[in-house]
């Protein structure tokens, strides 16, 4: 497995966030993570990513204990990730924000430079390549945050929502960046609310309710799953999921 | 490099080396020295505080240690001001890690908080020490023994003396913002946690530029320690001396390579004319000035003169 998940716990004050959390991620897979509000998705992203130090149980990457590093000794290993609200460097161009990126693995500006402009390539940003970050949209802003994470070279990379706020042909866009992105070979963590995008690309969901782990398997099972649709997906999805009705999003 | 670029360069350069040529009037040399120790003192702060975006307001501590050291190594045993450099470089570095290894492990103002703290207390410490001259301060070679105890009588050695420091900072500042280093320095200031989810290691960065800058800014103190042969504490731990380097950095652009130097120019003739005009009584009005230039800055040019530069142009290219 190339991160295994044992018994995660995480309290604030005694509120404990997430409870005896538990999943294992094979290379290549995408996984992704849906709940309501406040049941702890987030919370459990971020000890993943390092960004919160978990109050109890393991994190393991390739087999390395994981559970107390930093997110620096993350994204060196080999986890990257991407933030619910874009955090792209907005003074810096497109080129430089995919630069420091690439700087993980190369430690010469030009070589870091060639990285950030196949990288910039690949996710469809070359041609604003010395445009400032702040001169994007919201959509432009998730892709640069995924450009800026490929550039570090991650095996994992946790997409915080990447998808949200998007109208329809940029969801379609950004899917298919997606996919480009897993056909490179990377592991995939979807957080996400649109669940046509969790449909679409998901190979297995993972379902928090009240910072508990409800449900996990393949789509067709979790969508179906009457804990699923009384926490988060309700009965017109349900129907919707079975007749092959339109996009939908869970509870919000 | 592009031709107007180039171009550019080569005019900064021959007015800079020209300046004492054509202004060889005492009043302007010691002008023309006085805006190039204002540069160094402020590109020095700029590594950490504008590229980085660490705001130091008591900068004045490694100041002060820099212009200390010479002129305390000369009481003591007699030895030239020039190996005062490397002492208080020494200590600058020292004072940056005691106050960047604690700070920079907590988020937001506390490193602006704790530099002020930190000079202020030594002011306090060092005015109110003998060994260190009390509030007296203490006095360099008055009279030359040779070269070395940089004792000139004209304004003009002073002045080539700190321009090539300043070409040396500057040289450096540019290599720094091509390397990973500097790319880094602008990511943290432009985001921590972004940074960090990035690989970049934020703390040891943040500590090296505090270094880094804790040095440049103690030769900037041993430069003026070896031309007025003078130090106290309030000249060099005083706090507007970390304003000025603050100000002159921010009016010009931080996190600029050349906004500190044009902060530098603007501030210093206003600061000696104001002084010139209203003498012993304008002492207040330079805290009303300063006060009026950061409010000015914040409110219409957070980015400096040269942003402003940068928009005119690009207006004028579109």
């Amino acid at each position: 497995m190339l991160l295994s998940v044992r018994g995660l716990g995480m309290s604030f004050d005694g509120f404990a966030a997430v409870s005896d959390a538990n999943l294992e991620i094979a290379e290549r897979a995408i996984i992704g993570l849906i709940g309501p509000n406040g049941a702890g998705k987030s919370t459990f992203f971020n000890c993943l990513a390092g960004d919160l130090m978990p109050t109890s149980g393991k994190v393991l990457f390739d087999d390395a204990d994981i559970t107390h590093a930093s997110p620096e000794e993350h994204a060196r290993l080999g986890i990257g990730r991407t933030f619910q609200v874009p955090a792209t460097f907005q003074e810096l161009t497109i080129l430089e924000n995919v630069m420091v990126g690439a700087f993980l693995r190369h430690s010469g500006e030009r070589e870091a430079r060639a990285e950030a402009e196949r990288v910039l390539e690949l996710t469809g940003l070359a041609g604003l390549a010395g445009k400032k970050a702040g001169t994007l949209g919201t959509p432009g802003r998730k892709r640069l945050e995924i450009a800026r994470v490929m550039a570090t070279r991650p095996r994992l990379v946790l997409l915080d929502e990447a998808l949200a706020g998007l109208t329809a042909t940029e969801v379609h866009q950004a899917i298919e960046l997606v996919r480009a992105i897993h056909r490179t070979g990377v592991t995939l963590v979807i957080v996400e609310h649109v669940m046509e995008v969790i449909l679409t690309l998901a190979e297995r969901i993972v379902v928090f309710n009240q910072g508990r782990v409800i449900a996990h398997g393949a789509p067709s099972e979790v969508v179906n799953d009457p804990a699923v649709i009384d926490a988060y997906l309700g009965r017109s999805h349900a129907r919707r999921a079975a007749t092959g009705a339109g996009p939908s999003r869970g509870r919000a | 490099m592009r031709p107007r670029r180039a171009t550019g360069w080569v005019l900064l350069g021959a007015v800079l080396l020209g300046y004492p040529l054509v202004f060889s009037d005492a009043y302007y040399a010691q002008l023309g020295t006085l805006v190039l120790l204002g540069a160094i003192s402020a590109s020095a702060w700029n590594l950490v505080g504008g590229y980085a975006g660490q705001v130091s307001v008591g900068h004045a501590v490694f100041f002060g240690a820099g212009a200390y050291l010479p002129l305390l190594l000369y009481k003591i045993w007699g030895w030239s001001p020039i190996v005062g450099f490397p002492a208080g470089i020494a200590v600058s570095v020292a004072i940056a890690l005691l106050i960047g290894l604690p700070t920079f492990r907590l988020s937001g103002h506390y490193f602006s908080m704790a530099t002020i703290a930190v000079a202020e207390l030594i002011r306090i410490l060092v005015g109110n020490w003998d060994f260190l001259g009390a509030s007296i301060g203490l006095m360099g070679p008055a009279t030359p023994r040779a070269w070395w105890d940089l004792v000139f009588q004209s304004s003009i050695p002073y002045y080539y003396l700190y321009l090539a420091v300043l070409v040396a900072l500057l040289a450096l500042t540019f290599a720094m913002e091509r390397s990973r280093f500097g790319y880094y320095l602008r990511a943290i200031h432009a985001g921590e946690r972004a940074a960090r989810s990035l690989g970049v290691p934020v703390r040891r960065c943040k500590l090296y530029a505090l270094m880094l800058s804790a040095a440049f800014s103690s030769v900037a103190g041993s430069l003026y320690a070896a031309k007025f042969g003078f130090i106290d504490p309030n000249s060099g731990f005083g706090i507007l001396v970390s304003v000025n380097m603050v100000l002159m950095a921010a009016l010009g652009g931080a996190g600029r390579l050349l906004g500190p130097l044009l902060g530098a120019a603007i501030l210093v003739p206003l600061q000696i004319t104001t002084n010139s005009l209203f003498g012993g009584g304008g002492t207040g009005l330079t805290y009303i000035l300063y006060g009026g230039i950061i409010m000015l800055i914040a409110r219409f040019e957070p980015g400096g003169l040269l942003e402003l530069w940068d928009r005119i142009r690009g207006r004028r290219a579109a």
